[in-house]
């Protein structure tokens, strides 16, 4: 038996093709369980991230503002604070991805003192919390705190995702708040176009009725917008990320880079009712903003007004946020300083992927640095 | 070469390997494609309509009976809970306000003692 085995082995091994021994079955039972295991340990540890020192310098309800510290001295900062306004349903973090791979270290090495704006996770008593509120009850408080602590008169903004909404609304409500520089992150603003593709198909359905959703739940469960956002693309999030991740394990930059992304989006938080109802049936189903008729605690937003200078980040293959909800603000925003800044990548690929470092974060950090001084 | 033509038993990710080998570039934009159809859109809404609505009536009967037993128990409901919560929220608005005031009267105090160290000095 053992002699026709190795001969047989050695016909096979002629061709190209080995029987495998007893032995290389086990060693690679072995292999496999090990991988195995690590593959479980990534799937159910969170990755150290938001690691970059920083502390708390204004709270309010579940809003929490950080001032994250300087690296540079104290003369070289730039004079115009930076803040951070990230969405309300994700934690901000993702600013904050991993040491060595962070947006917020990144700026911090040019010398921008940067503050970080925390939504906080809504609770029950939270469900009747808008957009007014968040735009005109929370971003003023912030803007006070940051111009009191900072001694600072004027400062730049940089909203991503609905956090770019808000801070659209804020800076064309707000003009003379000294709102120096906007930049948005792959802002949601205009919802015409249904065949964009994104939520919007899926929002402005008439069978789709966010108001029963949030009747029924107050607030809109963390998993059920994070499950929203994975039918986008099923095949990608729900296996390919997973085979992805599998596959690279013995890559420990690749597997660290998964980790801490994979951490950030498992924390899925809810939203406040009714922002979501008012983010669906008056921005998504009626497009209240770009048609001129958002109004905000009584007043018209009209963006004409928001004249700050503004770079608008959008990204080519956003399927979340498609490159044409954050085109149009372009034509009916004031003011003469206006930039559009295209990075190939997808919603948050362009800023917390691997390119980020080379195709987003120098372009945004010379364009506000020519307006920080 | 001969580690990639042998067939793995133990390795548990092989059969979708080899799926994803074949097809599942294809695969991932044909579903892509057809989670944004308008049927797609309109089944998911009135699938989830439909299921609020009619989990609805038993979702109630829940919270009455919980927010009964609590009551019962001489325990606070979750109203309870949400209302003391909203009054806390309330409270820290009037603390922010009295911060800006504060703050205020800092810069007012700051500005007045570097105005009359100017008066001396002159």
């Amino acid at each position: 038996m053992t002699t026709s085995n190795a001969e047989a082995n050695a016909d096979a091994s002629a061709n190209g093709a080995a029987i495998p021994t007893p032995s290389d079955i086990a060693s690679a039972a072995m292999e496999n369980l090990t991988k195995l295991d690590r593959f479980n340990e990534l799937l159910n540890t969170k990755a150290p991230i938001a690691l970059t020192p920083k502390r708390c310098v204004w709270s309010l309800n579940k809003a929490k503002l950080y001032r994250y510290t300087p690296v540079v001295p104290e003369d070289q900062l730039k004079p115009v604070p930076l803040l951070l306004v990230f969405a309300i349903m994700n934690r901000p973090y993702v600013l904050d991805l991993r040491p060595g791979h962070s947006f917020v270290e990144y700026m911090l090495r040019q010398g921008y003192d940067i503050y970080l704006l925390d939504w906080g996770i809504p609770g029950p008593e939270d469900k009747d919390l808008k957009f007014d509120d968040y735009a005109l009850e929370y971003l003023p408080r912030v803007v006070r705190k940051l111009k009191a602590i900072t001694g600072a008169d004027e400062f730049s903004m940089l909203g991503w995702c609905l956090g770019a909404l808000i801070t659209t609304l804020y800076a064309a409500l707000r003009p003379d708040d000294g709102v120096k520089n906007v930049v948005l992150l792959t802002a949601p603003l205009d919802f015409a176009d249904r065949e964009a593709g994104g939520f919007v198909k899926w929002a402005t359905d008439p069978k789709f009725n966010a108001d029963r959703i949030v009747d029924t739940f107050g607030n809109v469960p963390g998993e059920m917008i994070d499950a929203g956002a994975k039918m986008l693309k099923p095949v990608e999030n729900y296996l390919g990320s997973y085979i992805g991740l599998w596959e690279r394990l013995d890559n420990p930059n690749s597997v660290e880079a998964w980790h801490a992304m994979n951490t950030w989006v498992r924390e899925t938080i809810p939203m406040a009712g009714a922002a979501y109802r008012q983010l669906i049936n008056e921005f998504y189903k009626e497009n209240r903003l770009m048609e001129g008729t958002a109004v905000i605690r009584g007043e018209t937003v009209n963006l004409s007004k928001l004249t700050a200078s503004l770079l608008n980040v959008i990204a080519e293959s956003d399927h979340i946020t498609p490159p044409c909800q954050s085109e149009r603000i372009m034509e009916k925003i004031g003011g003469d300083d206006h930039t559009v800044l295209r990075v190939r990548g997808g919603h948050i690929g362009i800023m917390a992927g691997r390119g980020a470092e080379k195709n987003t974060w120098p372009h945004i950090d010379e364009w506000l640095a020519a307006r920080s001084s | 070469m001969s580690e990639k033509t042998t067939f793995d038993p133990f390795d548990p990710t092989g059969m979708i390997k080899t799926m994803r080998d074949k097809g599942m570039e294809a695969w991932a934009k044909a579903m892509t494609e057809a989670v944004n159809t308008d049927a797609y859109s309109e089944a998911t809404g009135q699938m989830l309509d439909t299921w609020l609505k009619t989990s609805g009536p038993f979702r109630e009967m829940m919270q009455k009976l919980v927010a009964q037993s609590m009551a019962e128990a001489n325990l606070p409901s979750r109203e309870d809970i949400t209302r003391l919560a909203e009054r806390f929220t309330n409270l820290e608005m009037r603390l922010d306000d009295l911060d800006a005031k504060f703050d205020e009267c800092l810069t007012l105090l700051r500005a007045g003692g570097s105005s009359k160290k100017k008066q001396k000095s002159s």
